[in-house]
């Protein structure tokens, strides 16, 4: 503009009077800022799609990535009389401490090896000639050249001591921040408080057992109420005599002394020479196990305590293989075993029918680990789950999980440094220590979800106390001792059966009625028609499971039989009533439209329904011998006549096509003339009615003579809350979807195309079949897939009336526990980042994934059908 | 082929052989297949008729008051109820056995069944059961007297009995009118007496609390600021002692004050007997309502439906939600729908606005497109798992370590509450804001965009003054239709924020009057809750079908306005289209 205006003659006229043609400022600033809002807030959503499916996969990860390694330190084994019988550590991993076989207690400063001085036991100078501990590695007992045993306690003392009360005098450990007063360590932490850690040990008075000779093994477990502990312990003297006792502890009222009175039973069956290496017993004291370097393993049954059984001998080092490790795992039900070969195994205890054993159960092979490449030596189990570690002779040791039997670390010992003589997990399984002789080693790690991989998640897993693997969720139960089972195939199973029977019901109702309500009826009722089913798709999902669960399933209960025949009687009814209608002169039927049959559908429909509820204890008696409940079960009844009902539409079919063959020309020439054409089709559909019924009720008989059955499989024990009831209230929720869609894609078919087919002769009928619906075919199934899409993830139907039983069966009568519900039911008591919590997750995702793809064929198909009709 | 026949029905047999004509014409025309999908379409809509009228029916007749019935039974027990339905069901054997002859012949006559029905007999702390089922064949009398009484009150449930006498300010007055003046006065002043501790407890002693609880939170955050050695602790700490001294003798005052009400309506007592005989005295201010029920006008009746409608729209729920009102879940399913709309439409709009008029169209944003279709099919659950692990966790988290340090460990934002439930759905209906919006723009004209440009408007100007006001219908049915969806929707609301039963509401008179962290009470859980998870579903079923048939309105009603308010648009654009 201004070049214009420089190029401009001189002044010979006025200048025209010129608009500024500037925009306005504001009107600028306005249009750029609104361009970068709408620019920023539509990729925010964008990124917000996006950022769902990454959260997710972001919090599920950590459940199949490998644990980490967070440290490795030695400090020199504070060299004590005789070998360590026990290693410990707090659960803050502050202090290790260490008994010798003479009774000696030291303690080091974990983090930076300094020693503490800490009480020692008395062992009057004697040295142990056996040492045994529990798990948790508190209580101990130790075994004596005499024969006498003695029970000693080493607890880590835990206090809190606020900062104002704290001691002085207290000297830093190290730079670890740590401080001590010479025997405790004084942690500062996040509270300002002080964490005070020392050593409490405690030993009772020899107790005397029946043999006087030397223990050569023994082990021990602390069983029954705090206030009334039961210890039962099991010994081998050098005799060679193995013996179960079980010390009692008993206060006496009066004088407050306490007594330990003890009950041995000898074990039978150890011959003169065998030289047991290692005896172990459970908690319950009703196993016990001696095992032999060669391999030999003893089981006893001890249910009877006074009188123990040998219920099991056998060879678990198998060949020239020496077994040199032999231990439980937490729930001590399965043992591992580590050999000299470096192959390690877990054996369970399982029940089997055919069991040669005294007490019904084997003991057998069920999971074989990564070998070592050199002999294992040592076996440590942790103390909260099913992990456990193996060191072989070079030193290394690796971590491992018992139910997933995947190797979780490898972890290298100092280098030069020898095999370990022994090996513990620390409280929280969060660090091993191990020891050599001349040094002591703690690795730090963590390993948040040793107990998952791909397998356990969506294979079949062989679970302690199971009889095979078996794909199990049970998240939770009420002791420690339990290991949740997380296989996520039964909640996948469970969210398939819901959708696969909704849509049994829904398809046909839903497809049916959007063929009809296009190609049948005017627009009026489609009109009012259309309208009604969407709002009903917006009709929360909480409303169908309340009726569901409260109203429906009772009725369907009491009714079941006439619910089950009412799935047959209805197309029956209509057909026959289609039938009649045929006797209607033609005139008349075409002076009324799709309205009237619409309503005298909705007429043979209820009638249909009234019928089969009055005859319900008639049709009971028929098919279900009186009682469904208990006939569906196998108890009383044949499936006879029920075959027969089923197969009476096959044999029909087979009839009318038959006929229509072989002897159609000649029926066609004996329905001469309209008028009677309609009567004659009434006959010919009563007389092949009646002859596909007797050759129906022949069939069954045949075949329940055979031996064959409609019952087990679909048709099995009937629960209240089941996958009818499913599959009816999931109909409510997909049928309006379903027709909406499918509705749509009908009436965007061409009009042309209908009234070519109509001018060409078909009938009505004819166009929609072979015209009409092949060419919105496309829609149709994306109608389809929408309403799967929907079933799938409907999370309120499944949670209230599905009964919530994560169970494997395709059973129309037994429960069913989806991905959905049980995100529902069991996230709000999962704690945050536990395994549970990223399971729940996980099982989100895997919905997410299912939805995602039948949502994606679904729109991929949609977009095709689009562009057809809109060539066509 | 018909029409052919028709007009030469000389035709050669030969012809009729290639064309056969009339059955065939039966066959072609498919009746039996037609009349399936007729059948299709009737199913499904009895299926929703059927529905609804159960919800509706169910809804309407709850509040209705019931006879109370007195039934003698040939073993001569006793016992009065309301009847809540009945049913035929097969009696055992030795059921049958026992019976006299005629009663036997009766059932035999029937098939081996027969009737009962199920009366509400209340009085759970007399006998531990609120429900009885009572055989026809059982029953010697039956009456309904005049001064049975329906008393609905407080805790266990509602009693059923005569009123026999009642105490005033601890002395007992012989009354056995429920429509005595001494005793509908004495009601009402017990009552009016309740509320004002109500008030009292709420208002004063919880505003008491929670200023102290104020108070202790700034002295722990200068705590955690300054340290326990700091010289401004060690003021703040003086200073908090001092108000919280002078806070605890309020709280005192307001404590005393509602014991001395509380004292008051000690005296104050009603005994009834049942119809056994069993006499119950109930404190006047726990009577809810009472009622002669079988001495009632019809302008009684109406006037209790009412009074009970009212009781249920605007009160608090009361025994374990089953009874009272959901005043607190429809107010928490409003102002969830509500934050979540102001969350929503923005966010779908100028998602729209940019897909449809800002990106170029291609491949990207066809992706978008399907992804945005995609999102609309995502279990809702899902993104009540996500709400939980982002919205909660992580950013709540992250706000209470950075704003609320000084309530930790217990969260304030960093577990469920009304915002994080509100971004939630926010999330799970912003593709019904956007597909509809979309829909909406694109069925502006072209031209009508290109004649704003030519006369020189910037872009932001032609969508702010063209393009939007044409497709505001559209958009704002959209955003309807997301808030119906949003209302309906529960199962991510377990996991984000709806309890059972909230403290508190969301909105209130303390600082800062919207509390968005606070938990809330939803309409959708309240069914959930009281139908699927209380100790007895029987009881609460009434309640759950009102509740119902609530939301049901509340959903419907949302989708209607959407439909009305597209056709008004619709109409009033269409005659200004050019």
């Amino acid at each position: 503009m201004s070049s214009e205006r420089d190029t401009a003659p001189p002044a010979a006229q006025p200048a025209p009077y010129r608009r500024a043609k500037e925009t306005a400022a504001a009107v600028l600033i306005a249009d750029k800022a609104a361009d970068w809002t709408i620019r920023a807030g539509g990729m925010s959503v964008i990124v917000a799609v996006f950022g769902i499916m990454v959260f997710l996969a972001e919090v599920v990860a950590p459940l199949l990535m490998d644990g980490a390694l967070d440290g490795r330190s030695s400090a020199p084994w504070p060299r004590s009389e005789g070998r360590a019988a026990l290693i410990a550590t707090d659960e803050n991993l502050s202090m290790i401490a260490t008994v010798s076989d003479s009774g000696q207690v030291s303690a080091v400063h974990a983090a930076s090896g300094e020693r503490l001085v800490v009480p020692s036991f008395e062992f009057d100078g004697r040295q142990a000639t056996a040492a045994a501990h529990t798990l948790t590695g508190n209580q101990m007992a130790f075994g004596f050249e005499d024969g006498s045993i003695r029970f000693a306690n080493v607890e880590f003392k835990i206090e809190l001591i606020e900062s104002e009360a704290r001691p002085a005098g207290l000297k830093p450990l190290g730079d670890s921040g740590d401080l001590t007063d010479g025997s405790s360590v004084f942690t500062p932490i996040a509270t300002g408080q002080l964490r005070k850690v020392s050593v409490v040990a405690a030993v009772g008075g020899p107790q005397m057992i029946a043999s006087r000779q030397p223990i050569r093994a023994i082990d021990y477990r602390v069983g029954g109420p705090a206030e009334r502990p039961v210890r039962a312990f099991v010994t081998v003297d050098a005799a060679g005599v193995g013996r179960l006792s079980r010390a009692e502890t008993r206060k006496n009222m009066v004088t407050g002394r306490e007594r330990i009175s003890v009950t041995t039973a000898e074990l039978p069956g150890l011959d003169a020479g065998v030289a047991v290496s290692a005896a172990l017993i459970n908690d319950q004291a009703d196993q016990v196990y001696f095992a032999e370097t060669s391999g030999t393993v003893r089981r006893y049954d001890a249910r009877d305590f006074s009188n123990p059984v040998l219920a099991e001998t056998i060879d678990i080092a198998p060949g020239a293989t020496k077994l040199t490790s032999i231990a439980f795992l937490i729930g001590e039900q399965s043992l591992v075993v580590g050999r000299d070969d470096g192959s390690v195994d877990i054996y369970f205890r399982v029940a089997r029918d055919n069991a040669a054993t005294t007490d019904g159960y084997v003991l057998i092979p069920a999971k074989s680990l990564e070998r070592h490449p050199v002999g294992v030596v040592r076996i440590a189990p942790a103390q909260r789950g099913k992990m456990f570690a193996t060191a072989d002779a070079e030193g290394d040791v690796w971590v491992r999980h018992g139910t997933s039997a995947q190797l979780l670390l490898k972890l290298a010992p100092e280098p030069g440094a020898a095999a370990p003589a022994s090996l513990v997990f620390a409280p929280r399984d969060n660090a091993l220590i191990s020891q050599n002789g001349t040094q002591f080693t703690l690795w730090r790690f963590d390993l948040p979800h040793p107990e998952t991989t791909i397998g356990t998640i969506f294979g079949r897993t062989w679970y302690e106390g199971y009889a095979e693997p078996t794909f199990t969720w049970q998240s939770s139960a009420g002791s420690d001792a339990f290991e949740p089972k997380l296989s996520l195939i039964p909640l996948i199973f469970g969210t398939l059966k819901a959708t696969f029977y909704s849509l049994l019901f829904a398809v046909p109702i839903a497809l049916g009625a959007a063929i009809f309500t296009a190609e049948f009826t005017g627009p009026r009722v489609r009109a009012v028609v259309k309208p009604t089913m969407e709002l009903m798709a917006s009709l929360p999902s909480v409303v169908l499971g309340f009726i569901a669960a409260i109203i429906l399933a009772p009725i369907a209960e009491s009714a079941i039989s006439a619910v089950l025949i009412a799935f047959g009687a209805i197309p029956a009814g209509l057909i026959f009533a289609a039938c009649l209608w045929q006797l209607v002169p033609r005139a008349t039927q075409a002076r009324f439209g799709g309205l009237v049959r619409l309503a005298l559908a909705t007429a043979v429909v209820l009638l249909t329904v009234s019928a089969c509820a009055v005859l319900a204890p008639t049709l009971e008696n028929i098919f279900f011998a009186g009682d469904f409940k208990a006939w569906v079960s196998g108890a009383t009844g044949t499936s006879k006549a029920l075959l027969a009902l089923m197969l009476w539409p096959a044999v029909f079919a087979g009839f009318w096509l038959l006929t229509n063959a072989v002897v159609g020309a000649w029926v066609m020439r004996a329905m001469k003339t309209p008028s009677t054409a309609g009567r004659d089709y009434l006959a010919r559909w009563v007389v092949t009615a009646l002859a596909a019924a007797v050759i129906a009720v022949l069939a069954a008989q045949i075949v329940v003579d055979l031996g064959g059955d409609v019952r087990g499989g679909v048709l099995d024990t009937f629960v209240q809350r089941n996958s009818l009831i499913v599959g009816f209230a999931m109909g409510f929720a997909v049928i309006p979807i379903i027709y909406t869609v499918s509705e749509d894609a009908l009436t965007a078919v061409p009009e042309h195309l209908r009234a070519a087919s109509l001018g060409l002769g078909a009938t009505q009928w004819q166009t929609t079949i072979r015209v009409v619906v092949p060419a919105a075919m496309s829609g149709i199934f994306a109608a389809v897939m929408v309403g799967m899409g929907r079933a799938v993830g409907e999370t309120m139907i499944v949670v209230m009336a599905a009964g919530n039983t994560p169970i494997i069966d395709w059973n129309l009568f037994a429960g069913l526990r989806a991905l959905s519900a049980n995100i529902a039911v069991e996230m709000p008591e999962a704690v945050r980042d536990s395994t549970l919590y990223r399971m729940l997750f996980l099982a989100a995702l895997t919905l997410f994934a299912m939805t995602f793809v039948v949502n994606t064929l679904a729109e991929v198909v949609r977009l095709r059908f689009r562009k057809q009709t809109a060539a066509m | 082929m018909t029409s052919t026949s028709n007009l030469a029905p000389t035709a050669s047999s030969n012809l009729s052989r290639t064309v056969p004509a009339k059955a065939d014409d039966v066959r072609s025309r498919g009746e039996p297949f037609t009349w399936l999908l007729g059948g299709a379409l009737a199913l499904g809509c009895l299926m929703i008729a059927g529905l609804l009228a159960l919800v509706v029916w169910n809804g309407f007749v709850t509040f209705i008051p019931k006879p109370i019935e007195v039934l003698t039974e040939n073993s001569g027990a006793i016992s009065a109820g309301e009847r809540v339905r009945q049913e035929s069901f097969r009696p055992a054997p030795d059921v049958v056995a026992k019976l006299s002859a005629t009663a036997r012949e009766n059932v035999a006559g029937n098939g081996g069944y027969a009737t009962r029905f199920l009366i509400k007999t209340g009085n759970f702390d007399l006998y531990g059961e609120d429900f009885k089922w009572v055989a026809d064949f059982d029953v010697a009398t039956r009456s309904l007297p005049r001064d049975m009484v329906l008393v609905e009150r407080m805790e266990w449930g509602p009693l059923i009995g005569r009123l026999i006498g009642m105490t005033v300010d601890g002395t007992s007055v012989a009354v056995t009118d429920i429509a005595d003046p001494r005793f509908v006065d004495a009601h009402r002043a017990a009552r009016d007496r309740w509320r004002k501790i109500a008030d009292l407890e709420r208002d004063d002693i919880g505003g008491i609390n929670a200023r102290i609880e104020q108070e202790r939170l700034e002295l722990r955050s200068i705590e955690l600021s300054e340290g326990r050695g700091s010289e401004s602790y060690r003021r703040a700490a003086v200073t908090y002692e001092s108000v919280a001294a002078a806070l605890a003798k309020d709280h005192q005052r307001s404590t005393a004050e509602a014991a001395a009400l509380v004292d008051t309506n000690k005296g104050f007592t009603a005994t009834f007997a049942d119809a056994q005989g069993t006499s119950k005295t109930v404190a006047l201010d726990a009577i809810v309502r009472l009622y002669a029920a079988n001495d009632l006008s019809w302008f009684d009746k109406i006037a209790i439906y009412l009074a009970r409608w009212w009781e249920f729209l605007s009160d608090d729920p009361r025994e374990a939600n089953t009874e009272g009102g959901v005043w607190p879940a429809l107010f928490g399913t409003f102002t969830m729908t509500l934050l979540m709309v102001v969350a929503v439409a923005p966010f779908g709009i100028v998602t729209a606005l940019y897909l449809r008029e800002y990106a170029r169209q291609g491949r990207f944003v066809a992706f978008v497109r399907i992804c945005v279709n995609n999102l609309a099919g995502v279990p809702s659950i899902v993104y009540g798992v996500f709400g939980l692990g982002f919205f909660a966790y992580l950013v709540g988290g992250t706000i209470d370590e950075v704003f609320f340090q000084e309530r930790l460990p217990s969260p304030t934002f960093g577990t469920g509450g009304l915002l994080w439930s509100s971004l939630t759905l926010a999330l799970l209906t912003v593709p019904v804001v956007i597909v509809a919006t979309e829909e909406a723009l694109s069925a502006v004209p072209r031209s009508i965009r290109e004649a704003s440009l030519a006369c020189g408007a910037s872009k932001w100007q032609t969508i702010k003054y063209v393009v939007l006001p044409r497709a505001m219908p559209g958009i704002l049915t959209g955003i309807i239709l997301a808030m119906a969806r949003g209302a309906g929707e529960v199962a991510p609301l377990m996991l984000v924020g709806v309890v059972k039963l909230a403290p508190a509401l969301p909105i209130d008179g303390t600082f800062p009057f919207i509390h968005l962290e606070r938990s809330f009470m939803h309409l959708g859980f309240h069914i959930y809750d009281v139908g699927f998870q209380s100790r007895n579903s029987e009881a609460g079923k009434p309640m759950v079908f009102v509740t119902t048939m609530l939301l049901m309105t509340v959903v419907f009603g949302m989708n209607l306005a959407a439909i009305l308010i597209r056709n008004r648009l619709k109409t009033r654009f269409a005659t200004a289209a050019f």
